[in-house]
Formats: C-alpha cells, sequence, structure tokens
C-alpha cells in the first residue's frame, strides 16, 4: 500500500463522497415524502388513488435501481424529457426508497390497534386529531426501525449511480483503478469512505430506535 | 426489550472499535514503514509474483479452453451480434489465435476500466479489446507486437462542430470512458476540460445522443465510425495527442503466451491477415480508405510519412519482425 498515492487520492474521494451524500439524502428525503403519503393513501383505502399507489410500489420494489436509472436517465430524453443525472440520481432513489419507505410506513399504520382509533372517537377528537395525534406518532414509532434499514439500503445503492455518470465513491474507485491502475488504494479508500458514510447512521440509528420505542411504550 | 437494545449498543460498539483499530492498523503500518519493512514487504510482494496469476502456454494448451477478454459493445472491434455470437476485428483476430492454438475460446465481456485488472488477476489469459499500448498500461501487463494503430478522436453534432478542443466552453461536458487513453490524455492535458465519464460504450452513446455532453472524444476509429453510421455528426478533431498502436495483452510475466503470440503475429503477417481481418469486419464501416491507416501487419509499424525503404529500416520492432517482414516482400 503507498500512503502517497493514498494521500493523493483523498481530495478525490472527498469531493465523490460529498456527492453521494448529497445524492443520498436528497433521494431519502424524497422516498420518505412519498412513502408517507402512498401509506397513507392505501391504508385509509382512498378510492382510485390507493391503486395507482399499490401499482407504484409493486413496479419500484420489484425492479432494480440500475433499471430505473437507465429509464430516466436513457429512455426519457427519447421522449423529450432531459434531465441532469444528478437529478436523476435522487430522483431515482426517491422512488425506489418510497415504495420500500411506504412498505415500512404502513406496517406502522397497520400496528396501531383499531381500539385506538375507536376510543379516539367515542373520546370526540376529529378525524384530524385522531390522524395526527394519535395514529401517526404511533405508526411513526413501530415503523422507525423498518424506516432506518431502508436509509442505510438507499445509501449503499447509489453504487450503482457510476451507470449514469456520476462521480460517486464506487465510480471514483473503478474510474482511478482506470486511470492509474493502483487498485488497492484505490479499493481501501472505498471501503474507509462507505464506511465513515455509514457507520454514524446506523450508530445514530440504534439511538433514535431506543428513543422511538420509549415512545411505543408510553414512557 | 431493553436487554435487547443494550447488545444491540454494544455490538455497535465493537463494529465501531474493531473499525478504527483496521483502519489505523492499516494507516500506521504504512506510514512508520521503516526501510526493514519495506524489504520484507518487497520480498513478500516477490512470493506473491511467485504464486503467479497467469496460465502458461502448456497450461492453456492442456486445459482446451483460453480465456480471452474482449469488448462486447464497441462495434465494429468486438460487439454481441444479433445472433449473440462475438464479432468484430479483435475477435476475428482471436478466433484465429484459437484456432491455431487447438484450443476452445471462452470471450470474457470486458469494460475499458477493467482489461488491466482481469490481466492481473489472471480472470482472462489474453485481452483483445482495442487494448492502446502506453507506458503506464505496459508496467502492468505485457503487450504483443502492435496488430493496428490508433489516435484519439473527437466527434461532435454537425451543427456545432468542435474542430478545436479551445472551443469548448467552461460549461460544457465531454463524454469519454473511464479507463481508455481519452480520459487519460484530456485528464493530463486539459485539466479544465469537464468530463462526464461513462463505464460502458453503450451507456456512453446513447447519453451523447440525447445530448448530454457537447462532444465525445474517444479512439479515432471508434468516433470515425460513430460519424459514419451516424449522419447528424461530424469528427471535428480527427487525431488528437499521439499515434499509438493497438497490441494484445497479457498479464505480466507470461512469456511463454507472450512469445507464441508474438510469433503468430508475425507468421499471420506472411499472409497478411489482418487485411483479411479488416476486409471482413471493418469494411464496412471504414471503407477501403483506412484500410492502410488502421492495419498494422506482422507486428510492423508502418510509419506512413516515411518511404517504404526507411520506414523498413527504422521500425522493425525486432530483428525477426524484420527478416521476416522482407522476406514477405
Amino acid at each position: 500500500m503507498n500512503l502517497d498515492v493514498i494521500i493523493s487520492y483523498i481530495p478525490l474521494y472527498i469531493e465523490a463522497f460529498f456527492l453521494t451524500v448529497k445524492i443520498g439524502w436528497l433521494g431519502i428525503f424524497l422516498a420518505l415524502a412519498i412513502g408517507l403519503a402512498v401509506a397513507f393513501v392505501i391504508h385509509f383505502k382512498i378510492p382510485f388513488l390507493s391503486g395507482i399507489s399499490i401499482v407504484y410500489i409493486e413496479l419500484f420494489r420489484n425492479t432494480p435501481l440500475l433499471v430505473q436509472l437507465f429509464f430516466i436517465y436513457f429512455g426519457l430524453p427519447k421522449v423529450g424529457f432531459t434531465i441532469s443525472a444528478e437529478t436523476c440520481g435522487y430522483v431515482g432513489l426517491g422512488l425506489l426508497g418510497g415504495s420500500y419507505m411506504a412498505e415500512a410506513f404502513r406496517s406502522g399504520f397497520e400496528s396501531v390497534p383499531k381500539s385506538q382509533t375507536e376510543s379516539a372517537l367515542a373520546l370526540g377528537l376529529s378525524r384530524k386529531q385522531l390522524f395526527w395525534s394519535v395514529i401517526l406518532p404511533q405508526a411513526i414509532s413501530q415503523s422507525v426501525p423498518g424506516i432506518l434499514a431502508n436509509v442505510i439500503f438507499l445509501l449503499k445503492e447509489t453504487s450503482v449511480f457510476s451507470a449514469i455518470s456520476l462521480m460517486d465513491l464506487m465510480f471514483t474507485a473503478k474510474d482511478l483503478i482506470g486511470l492509474y491502475y493502483d487498485t488497492k488504494e484505490a479499493l481501501f479508500l472505498l471501503v474507509v469512505f462507505y464506511i465513515v458514510m455509514l457507520l454514524p447512521v446506523s450508530i445514530i440509528g440504534s439511538f433514535i430506535e431506543k428513543k422511538a420505542r420509549f415512545r411505543t411504550l408510553g414512557v | 426489550m431493553k436487554k435487547n437494545y443494550l447488545k444491540r449498543i454494544l455490538a455497535s460498539a465493537l463494529t465501531l472499535a474493531l473499525g478504527v483499530v483496521t483502519l489505523t492498523g492499516c494507516g500506521s503500518a504504512s506510514a512508520k514503514e521503516s526501510p526493514a519493512e519495506q524489504t520484507s514487504s518487497e520480498a513478500s510482494a516477490q512470493e506473491q509474483s511467485d504464486s503467479k496469476v497467469y496460465r502458461t502456454l502448456d497450461e492453456i494448451k492442456e486445459s482446451g479452453e483460453i480465456n480471452i477478454g474482449v469488448f462486447s459493445d464497441k462495434n465494429p472491434f468486438g460487439y454481441v451480434d444479433e445472433n449473440g455470437e462475438y464479432q468484430g476485428y479483435d475477435v476475428y483476430f482471436a478466433n484465429k489465435l484459437g484456432e491455431d492454438l487447438g484450443v476452445k475460446i471462452n470471450f470474457v465481456s470486458t469494460e475499458a476500466a477493467s482489461r488491466v485488472e482481469y490481466l492481473e488477476t489472471g480472470k482472462v489469459d489474453i485481452v483483445l479489446a482495442n487494448f492502446t499500448v502506453t507506458e503506464e498500461r505496459a508496467e502492468k501487463v505485457d503487450f504483443a507486437l502492435p496488430y493496428m494503430n490508433v489516435a484519439l478522436g473527437v466527434v461532435s453534432p454537425k451543427d456545432k462542430v468542435i474542430k478545436d478542443l479551445s472551443e469548448i466552453k467552461a460549461d460544457d461536458q465531454v463524454i469519454v470512458i473511464s479507463g481508455t487513453t481519452a480520459e487519460t490524455y484530456l485528464e493530463k492535458n486539459y485539466p479544465d476540460i469537464k468530463l462526464q465519464k461513462f463505464d460502458t460504450y453503450a451507456t456512453a452513446k446513447t447519453s451523447f445522443e440525447n445530448g448530454t455532453g457537447v462532444a465525445w472524444a474517444n479512439d479515432n476509429t471508434e468516433v470515425i465510425a460513430y460519424a459514419i453510421e451516424n449522419p447528424g455528426y461530424e469528427v471535428g478533431i480527427p487525431s488528437l495527442g499521439s499515434q499509438d498502436t493497438i497490441a494484445p495483452a497479457v498479464s505480466k510475466g507470461n512469456s511463454t503466451l507472450l512469445d507464441w503470440i508474438n510469433s503468430e503475429i508475425e507468421s499471420l503477417g506472411k499472409e497478411n491477415f489482418f487485411h483479411a481481418d479488416y476486409e471482413a469486419t471493418l469494411i464496412d464501416t471504414y471503407g477501403k480508405d483506412y484500410e492502410e491507416t488502421l492495419v498494422v501487419e506482422g507486428g510492423k509499424v508502418a510509419d506512413s510519412s516515411a518511404t517504404e525503404a526507411s520506414s523498413e529500416a527504422s521500425t522493425a520492432t525486432s530483428s525477426e519482425a524484420a527478416t521476416d517482414a522482407s522476406s514477405a516482400e
């Protein structure tokens, strides 16, 4: 392992790290928004929209991210929509993630016992109050483990971005190997940077999970 | 539930500790490498190269199969046709090598950036994927005699032809393929030009058609073929950088296979094999005009500007090649 090579590569990896993190988190926030909306629509059986939502979930959960990115990045321009690689990256990630997040939120909604709804209505809460103050907090705290697993999964999925020319960590490593053939150094840094990106997420995630669990127990 | 949680914290703490140990361990070892350690690591590197990754000529013959790395998406040099068969200039040559060795060929599809890796790890015996000979690459793999000439070229849409790299504006992107000589050349000599990098030919071409880049830089053979097949495009810069050659490559140190390929290329020169190859695979794309520019026969690069006599004297890569060539004439 050549230390000089590693040092000279670090700035490139830092650049790739920030790009990966930026696109990753934009995608994740989009996924959370889509997921929550879709889960809401399905759980409360909103006519018409719930049908579309189910099709959406099945479509995006059962196709690889790479296929979705190819479709968005190379397919859409053929029918007149050209979007930049970066936008394509987080939109693709958001759409894929949305379908997984929707399932996580949905299981959360389903875990709230019916008696909660009945009690709330019996106490005279409005539908709005019922949703925001009774169902949503409990549903979210139940879905936290699933959401966190999805967050880590989505951050790792960024490694296929090389296909649409985004210089993420994976592509930077591949590219440097192709340019200078210092395989060991490039791969070493790749692992280091992925750990630096994901380990804090895991740790903070465990902490949030603990908080969420107390909340379910009502402590 | 509480216990479960403690376990989780413990697990993540352990993971963290392990990670830190691994990282600092590696870092400090390479940072403080003393001369003594260096020699020992050199010694172990020596040992590693003794336990070779490649297969010798005899081992290949014995196994009855040879693994050849080719492109699967670089028409007309190496591609898969509509019947699922590998075709192209490189593949035509590969088939001849397999035939003369008397072994079955396993074609392995490679990406530009992974060609060196495939040889270094012994995943293929030969790379015949339009592999341009460069100094950096020659440090990692062994090149045989060349069989084709190449330079870089830049193709751009007809309505906005780029005839000089200085015409490229600061916001414009130039498409390149990761791991190609075009990428290396532009990174080195034009660091200000923004490159949009793709890992396969197929994605680069599609993206170029979609208009994400103002130009596409690659081997000139490739961009010329592209402009011929796609009427809306023109090769504004037909030759960029140095004139290079394309040659088969084998794993570093695999001398038995290398020697065999070299003698094969020399003897094939006598039957004008590569001209036949050109006429079988490239003529539909390039026509007759490029034949003498592109083809290198018998491993002997002819200097196009010099006379026949002087080129014969100056370019023989080995004395053997020279005698072969002159006896052929």
